[in-house]
């Protein structure tokens, strides 16, 4: 256990002391940010609309649906973008700086190494997602009627801290295979564009194939989160991820020391 | 303290090691010599439980390396070649970082980084980030963290290369003061080093023994150990 919180506490101070965490908050804060503002816009224009022409439907027009799951949803995928930069140097720079060997010399086993690079990374993760708890906080606040569905923003949350957790462990996972970072980073951003992009495939093709992409899709799996509910297929497939990246970082770090 | 029997280590065909035999005593200091790719540091790296070997038994403090590996590499303080340093942290960070990764507890990881930090003469620079220090302190740094924990055997691999002459006479005093209550793997390019340092000698070449002596025997009045290495190692 002690070895755990030793790499967890190393690997939080070099996230931390590095550009690395504030370079991946920036972007994300920058680009979600921007799609809420738009998701805004859209729906204060809609509201334009709906006013003039159809008042009728003012009633069914609700912020948190339309705004914030929306923006769930666009965060999923900013995240296949941003995950592959803080997963990047896991492993892949012990092993260019020469920094391995200390962890293969010390009384330290490859759970020990994967588990505390994990869970500094699920920490830089938690911090980088809180920081959207920013925009339904400030609707909230200005919201004369209605406001914020705090719940759906909850469970929104939690499928994109469950999807990030499930991208992070591909990530170690693709980390410990190379001694370059770079590398390592364009692998995992294919390996995450794919997952996101079978989605697509899936619409296009109906009946039992566009089914099981859709399974598939790491993206897809976020819309129940996105829309407030909980389902267990869903928390299946992002647990499995985590477990699959997991044990595969496990192999490829004991793999390592035959070399 | 460490025996070595029949080791062979292969890299595909190729034999690193090939079935070197021999034992080093508690307290005892040797020197780990040979030509660059003789099989050195693959040796020192099986020896702390970092490689597993191909064939072979190797045991330090009583202890087989291939069936507790854990065990020994508490005992096995190890300075590689390359010192295995984070450059985004300061000396005090790494120490630290290194102290818990052996699962010192809490109190004594306090009171061992401050110990190596006295030991290596790292109290000047302590708080400064790694990648900022000079060769000689990195060095430095490599060596205290070896020393965390007090380990009953030191490997150092080449511990004063690229080092300035004062430093290295600062390095061989630490190596022989270390030595008095510590058993330790010498390996090196720099032979008077060996005469400074070192009571036995061990010569490898192309991951055979081809020398195993009192440092004594291997020289006198009319041969250098430098002689004796040119012949052994010679094709």
């Amino acid at each position: 256990m002690r070895p755990i919180i030793a790499i967890l506490r190393k690997e939080l101070r070099v996230y931390f002391t590095t550009p690395v965490a504030y370079a991946a908050f920036t972007v994300f804060s920058i680009v979600t940010s921007f799609l809420f503002l738009r998701n805004l816009v859209g729906f204060q224009r809609q509201i334009d609309i709906n006013t003039q022409l159809r008042p009728h439907l003012l009633q069914f027009m609700n912020f948190t649906d339309q705004v914030l799951s929306q923006l769930t949803f666009q965060a999923a995928v900013v995240l296949v973008f941003v995950v592959p930069f803080v997963t990047m140097r896991l492993v892949a720079e012990e092993r260019r700086a020469r920094t391995f060997e200390l962890l293969m010399t010390n009384p330290v086993s490859p759970w020990h190494i994967a588990w505390g690079k994990y869970l500094a990374t699920l920490v830089v993760l938690a911090v980088m997602l809180s920081l959207t708890l920013l925009y339904p906080l400030l609707v909230g606040l200005v919201a004369q009627v209605g406001g914020v569905a705090w719940e759906t923003v909850g469970t929104g949350l939690l499928g994109l801290f469950l999807l990030g957790a499930a991208f992070t462990a591909l990530g170690l996972f693709v980390s410990a295979l190379t001694a370059s970072p770079v590398v390592a980073a364009i692998i995992t951003w294919c390996v995450l564009f794919l997952l996101w992009v079978v989605g697509w495939a899936a619409t296009e093709n109906p009946g039992a194939t566009g089914d099981v992409l859709r399974a598939l899709s790491a993206i897809e799996h976020i819309r129940s989160f996105a829309s407030g509910a909980l389902d267990s297929r869903d928390l299946v497939y992002y647990l499995s991820l985590c477990a699959f990246g997991l044990f595969m970082t496990q192999r490829a770090l004991e793999a390592q020391r035959w070399r | 303290m460490i025996e070595v029997h029949s080791l062979v280590k292969r890299f595909g065909a190729l034999a690193a090691v090939d079935g070197l035999t021999f034992s080093v005593a508690r307290n005892e200091v040797l020197g780990f010599l040979g030509p660059n790719g003789a099989g050195k540091t693959t040796t020192m790296r099986i020896l702390t439980g970092a490689l597993p070997a191909t064939e072979g038994r190797v045991r330090v403090a009583g202890l087989d390396v291939f069936d507790q590996p854990m065990q020994v590499k508490r005992k096995v303080g190890y300075l590689p070649e390359v010192p295995p340093l984070y450059e985004e942290l300061d000396v005090l960070a790494y120490l630290g970082f290194v102290a818990r990764l052996k699962s010192l507890p809490g109190r004594r990881v306090k009171s061992e980084v401050a110990r190596v930090v006295e030991t290596c003469g790292l109290r000047e620079v302590r708080g400064r980030l790694i990648a900022n220090l000079s060769k000689g302190f990195r060095q430095r740094v490599g060596l205290a963290q070896a020393l965390l924990g007090d380990p009953e055997v030191l490997i150092l691999d080449e511990p004063t290369i690229g080092l300035d002459p004062n430093q290295i006479a600062e390095i061989r005093g630490l190596i022989r003061r270390l030595a008095e209550n510590h058993t330790v793997i010498l390996s090196t390019h720099i032979l008077p080093e060996v005469i400074q340092v070192c009571q036995r000698v061990l010569i490898v070449h192309r991951g055979r023994l081809v020398a195993d002596d009192r440092l004594e025997n291997l020289t006198s009045e009319s041969r250098s150990l430098e002689q004796t290495f040119h012949d052994l190692t010679q094709e």
